[in-house]
């Protein structure tokens, strides 16, 4: 019993998550029978609170907790007691967050032994962000999306098995764009946009196990469907005076399918060889139209009015194999080969006209093509000599090919010819490793990767990197300390520029469970960033070359949780999370002129800012089946050169526990 | 054969209590190889016992010395094992798992006559599981799976007789448990801006595949390696974000071929929505300064015209003209 409280502290001790709901449980889960179930129930019930000083959008969108009576959080579990129930054996229901939290969740599981298993997961976040470093502020959303996945299995244990399944991912709210008119000389103008984007996925499949083998077939259909009108709200001279918008309408419904197939297939044979295979199969289609109209003043006072009819239709089919075969040719030796293939092709065109000023211009047919070709091999070898020690390594082999093809035709006249641009990128990788059990506690990890491409699709896509990761840990029931470092550098320099990012982390955490009264748990971590990559833009219409945009991030990241339990009654719970990116060191956003002259790059070098949250939470065992939780919480966010989105935030929850 | 069974069982037994005699004793090097030598003799016999169908002797046998565990047993989804009652003994409640007991009722207890998870190591762990839950897709790749070859094999994240989560049997809450091992994951999810993982809305599951996944069909399949896939193969983010998804008739090729990390931090940032950069010029034109043979078209990722004075603000916030920067319907550069 001392083992599994011991346990049970340490879980609470590791992660940094909001003050409520509470962690503490209200005596020992027995549950009470009632006829052949038994139930075990419990519920927590409060009312959480939150003051803001600040700035309120960007505290909705890092935290966002609020007033109110909040089921935080319940579980209930019926298990029948012979594993014979008459309807189910096995039924679970956790909820968290219901009532008006940002972020809720439940969650069902209902089984009845061999016959059937049905899976419920239903989530709801809102997503609020002001957006203020990007856009001016002019993309702020304040949605809500709903999750629910549903997945019913028949025979969950039998050779034969039968799957059923249905999600829907809801997003609904309001939200803010833009719109750029009439012509390049023209003028950014905000939008409200009413954000309504669905989709529904049906899946139905089964598995087989015969010869030894399993065969798992998988299809569904993926149905999306958005229709998020944009509109003006009143006239509006836009971000740069001068303009003038005075009307906007513009809707653009489309609907998406996404028909699939997944056929898997595995086999593993008497300890000597294993074998699995996927094929995939998507088909995924798109129609659309645009219909917008706008009425405003454009460059030099034109009065202009606009209509642009765009309609047309997007495909991605889609296609992936993979084989995977592993050999345990002797007891401590397992060689795995994986073969992958990936076929995707984007095709598209869409029929376009514009009316200016009830003058239509020519209709046009514009199209793209681009296809993106995989093949991947990659061998695997570990190697158990010992207990104390393994070997591990590896070497991937990968070809991509992509073609595309941009144009466009006049409208009943067909596509002009045109050879695709074809590329052709091959990767040549290579992992080794080892892991040292130097003692029963004592565990050495050390692992790298090297890995080489040939033509890099982009400058900051991975070309000569190198990652590396060492981990040191000790564990013993009840202490726990490790270190760890890990580093990933890639350089991808090309004619006329050049690219490199080295990212470095170091780290230390720790937990000690010294008593059953009291444990504490800390970490610190280091995330090292810096990338150097090369830029050309105009200024004042100059061409700019020979610059580089440098970024440097240096955050130091710590957590500290201590519990402590007090006269076996009350449980106090203090726990501290710290942020901060000191940057590159510099006390004011001007840079140094380094590496750019434009003061706006040298302004983007780097972002100091410190987020910090400490908290501390009270439980306290009223009867052996309620308890009282209090608890509060803190945040402060400071960004070092600008105070505008900075906010302080003191939050709070008070609640009752019941457990049955 | 019983009697044969039950002789190597208590043969080991002996041997057993003469070896725990040698640990409390003194005596020269000679008498530690003997003691090497009785223990492969004893691992030999006990094998052998292991492997003798008679000596199953059943879950209730087990609730003489482990009574909180068998008494709590049917919350377990293992019991169905003993609840059909057609399961042969070798599949039945603890012996399915811990192999025969009758050897270690004989030598009254002890994790050398049973198949004791603390001792047997990861590899055997590993294949005591898979003896029956080998069977679903999501686990195909666990053979090949970063988390096999470092050891971390199913006991690692689960208790079967301790655990703290409603479903899977996970050892802790699914954070906690993933945290442990990824200190600077659990730092990221600690930044401003992050997916809310520690509310508990998001799981690491939701994107991540713990048993291993299929070779990624974006980026160059190599790395990363433990990201699943949406149902069929594409990146886990167009699960929730199926607004990003398309197809468009204009896609944003870099979404399709290198993947949303390429602009994005998928577990947690100092900036807004997640971006690599605070600002989102910085963003586009680390990619588009049309240098070099980059780009699908080989001749660089697409410059920007020079009417962008990049010295105005106005042209400092690329997505507030090209607002459907991750493809679109209507516009090859993403304005409408």
């Amino acid at each position: 019993m001392k083992k599994l409280l011991f346990i049970s502290l340490s879980s609470l001790a590791l992660a940094q998550p909001p003050v409520a709901p509470t962690n503490e449980q209200t005596g020992a889960l027995r549950g009470d029978n009632s006829g052949n179930y038994n139930i075990i129930q419990s519920f927590e019930l409060g009312y959480r609170f939150a003051t803001v000083g600040g700035d309120g959008g960007m505290y909705d969108s890092t935290v966002n907790y609020g007033d109110g009576i909040r089921l935080l959080s319940s579980s209930l579990t019926v298990q029948s007691r012979d594993g014979h129930g008459r309807l189910f054996d096995h039924l679970v229901i956790t909820t968290q967050g219901l009532g008006n939290d940002p972020y809720q969740s439940a969650i069902l599981r209902i089984e009845k032994n061999r016959l059937y298993r049905y899976d419920m997961m239903w989530r709801l976040a809102q997503y609020v962000d002001p957006a203020a470093t990007v856009s001016f502020g002019e993309h702020a959303m304040n949605t809500m999306r709903t999750m629910q996945d549903h997945d019913f299995t028949l025979f969950p244990d039998g050779r034969y098995r039968l799957f059923l399944g249905y999600s829907r991912n809801l997003e609904t709210g309001p939200a803010l764009t833009t719109i750029q008119l009439f012509n390049a000389q023209g003028n950014e103008y905000p939008l409200f946009e009413n954000v309504h984007r669905e989709v529904n996925e049906y899946r139905l499949g089964g598995e087989v196990h015969l010869l030894g083998m399993r065969l798992n077939v998988m299809h569904g259909w993926e149905d999306f469907k958005e229709d998020s009108p944009e509109s003006l709200t009143s006239p509006s001279t836009g971000n740069n005076p001068g303009q003038m918008l005075n009307s906007f309408q513009s809707t653009e419904p489309m609907h998406g399918t996404s028909p699939y197939w997944r056929v898997g297939l595995f086999r593993e044979g008497k300890k000597l060889w294993a074998v699995n295979g996927r094929f995939t199969y998507v088909a995924g289609k798109n129609a659309f139209v645009l219909d917008e109209m706008s009425a405003g003043t454009a460059f030099r006072g034109v009065p202009t009015q606009l209509q642009v009819v765009t309609l047309g239709n997007a495909e991605r089919p889609a296609l992936t194999a993979n084989l995977t075969v592993s050999l345990f040719p002797a007891t401590h030796v397992v060689v795995t080969n994986q073969t992958s293939f990936s076929n995707i092709r984007m095709i598209g065109d869409a029929y376009f006209t514009e009316f200016e000023n009830g003058f239509q211009s020519s209709p046009v047919l514009p199209f793209q093509y681009l296809g993106i070709e995989t093949f991947a091999n990659s061998t695997d070898l570990a190697y158990h000599p010992s207990k104390w020690f393994t070997l591990h390594g590896g070497f991937e082999y990968s070809d991509r090919h992509i073609n595309s093809i941009q144009g466009q035709s006049s409208l009943g006249e067909p596509p002009p010819h045109q050879a695709a641009i074809e590329q052709s990128n091959q990767l040549k990788a290579g992992t080794l490793g080892f892991r040292l059990k130097l003692l029963k506690a004592l565990t050495v990890s050390v692992d790298g990767e090297v890995g080489r491409e040939n033509k890099p699709i982009y400058p900051i896509s991975d070309g000569n990197y190198q990652a590396f990761r060492a981990r040191v840990e000790y564990k013993t029931k009840v202490f726990r300390a490790g270190v760890y470092a890990k580093s990933d550098y890639n350089v991808n320099s090309d004619v006329l520029t050049s690219y490199a990012s080295h990212a470095r982390q170091y780290g230390a955490d720790g937990s000690w469970i010294p008593r059953s009264w009291f444990s504490i748990d800390a970490s610190y971590t280091k995330l090292h960033l810096n990338t150097l990559g090369g830029i050309d833009y105009f200024s004042q219409g100059i061409d700019v070359s020979g610059e580089s945009s440098y970024y440097i991030s240096n955050i130091h990241t710590a957590t500290l949780g201590a519990h402590f339990t007090v006269l076996k009654r009350a449980d106090v719970y203090a726990g501290y999370s710290h942020v901060q990116d000191v940057g590159d060191g510099r006390a004011a956003p001007d840079g140094a002129g380094l590496y750019s002259a434009l003061p706006a790059f040298q302004a983007a070098q780097t972002f100091p800012l410190r987020y910090l949250s400490p908290q501390l939470r009270l439980s306290v065992r009223i009867t052996p089946k309620v308890r009282w939780n209090a608890g509060y919480q803190y945040y402060g966010y400071r960004e070092e050169f600008s105070a505008a989105q900075d906010y302080r935030a003191n939050t709070g929850f008070s609640s009752l526990a019941f457990s049955f | 054969m019983d009697c044969g069974g039950s002789w190597l069982a208590s043969g080991s037994f002996s041997l057993t209590i003469l070896l725990r005699s040698r640990e409390t004793s003194h005596g020269g090097p000679w008498l530690d190889e003997v003691v090497k030598l009785l223990r492969v003799v004893q691992a030999a016999l006990f094998l052998t016992a292991l492997s003798n169908a008679s000596d199953y002797v059943g879950s209730d046998a087990c609730k003489t010395c482990h009574a909180l565990i068998v008494n709590q047993f049917f919350r377990n989804p293992h019991y169905k094992s003993i609840a059909s009652g057609t399961e042969t003994p070798e599949n039945t409640g603890c012996e399915s798992c811990h192999g025969p007991g009758k050897a270690h009722i004989d030598a009254r207890g002890g994790n050398a006559t049973i198949v004791a998870f603390s001792e047997i190591g990861p590899e055997k762990t590993l294949d005591a599981c898979l003896r029956c839950h080998s069977q679903t897709i999501s686990r195909a790749n666990i053979r090949r799976s970063v988390h096999t070859q470092e050891d971390v094999v199913c006991s690692n994240c689960h208790s079967v007789h301790n655990s703290k989560s409603p479903k899977f049997l996970l050892a802790r809450k699914q954070t906690e448990l993933c945290y442990t091992c990824h200190a600077s994951v659990k730092a990221q999810f600690s930044m401003p801006f992050k997916h809310r993982v520690n509310e508990g809305v998001v799981e690491c599951t939701d994107c991540h595949n713990p048993h291993g996944t299929f070779a990624a069909s974006w980026r160059m399949s190599s790395r990363p390696r433990m990201v699943d896939q949406k149902e069929a193969n594409e990146e886990p983010c167009l699960k929730c974000h199926a607004d990003k998804r398309g197809p468009f008739v204009y896609e944003h090729a870099s979404v399709r071929i290198d993947g949303c990390e390429t602009c994005h931090m998928p577990h947690g940032s100092t900036n807004a929505k997640m971006l690599k950069r605070p600002t989102i010029f910085t963003v586009c034109l680390e990619c588009h300064n049309g240098a070099g043979s980059f780009g699908i078209a080989n001749n660089g990722a697409i410059h920007l015209s020079s009417t962008h004075n990049m010295a105005d603000p106005r042209y400092q916030n690329c997505t507030t003209c090209h607002v459907r920067i991750h493809g679109s319907n209507a516009d090859a550069l993403f304005m409408r």
